[in-house]
């Protein structure tokens, strides 16, 4: 379980269209929807003290996600096997305001070879292609 | 009769039954189909935000330690 940790200021959004491509191609009432949708509640009423976590600015898988951040979900755990999945977020400026916006959610380490990790989902909205 | 085979490659839209798709390599370097998503820049565009400085991302985010994963 992450420690406490002092709130981040910062507000975050989630646009529809996002939402959609990432969660809205879940089977719906699968585990992982379900997963998402209750993570997305805790992140919208807890956003300065949910456990995010900066992304690596240059990944294992070749990812580039500087000025990222990551949340693991179920949010509270952090082992691949109690939070297999994942949401990507970059932090943006909205009208002077700090805002983290959505990029990606999905698996951390698929084991299905067509299926690719959250962070090349991240990486793939940011820069175009998967790495 | 002979069937006509379309070459796709990496990057190339197709429409399947009115929804489009891109063609996307597999983690195993095999090509499949994959919906289109919305690139961020265009999200990004529409809501009128703008990247975030270094200053601001390591003021809010500088603290905590990466873990390797991604």
């Amino acid at each position: 379980m992450a420690g406490r940790r002092d709130p981040i200021d910062v507000r975050v959004e989630i646009d529809d269209e996002v939402w959609t491509e990432e969660v809205g191609r879940l089977r719906e009432r699968s585990p992982v929807r379900a997963q998402a949708e209750k993570a997305r509640r805790e992140i919208e009423t807890h956003p300065t003290t949910v456990p995010w976590q900066p992304c690596e600015k240059d990944g294992p898988q070749g990812t580039q996600l500087a000025d990222c951040v990551k949340l693991y979900v179920p949010i509270g755990q952090e082992g691949a096997s109690a939070a297999p999945y994942g949401f990507v977020f970059a932090l943006r400026k909205v009208e002077g305001v700090l805002v983290l916006r959505m990029l990606a959610f999905g698996e951390r380490h698929p084991t299905n070879p067509r299926t690719h990790p959250v962070y090349s989902r991240a990486h793939r909205r940011l820069h175009g292609r998967y790495p | 009769m002979a069937t006509a085979v379309k070459s796709l490659h990496v990057g190339e839209l197709v429409d399947v039954d009115g929804r489009r798709y891109e063609v996307v390599p597999d983690a195993e370097g095999d090509l499949t189909l994959e919906p289109t998503i919305t690139p961020m820049a265009e999200l990004d565009r529409r809501r009128g935000a703008k990247p975030a400085s270094q200053e601001d991302f390591d003021r809010l985010f500088g603290h905590l330690p990466t873990d390797g994963e991604g």
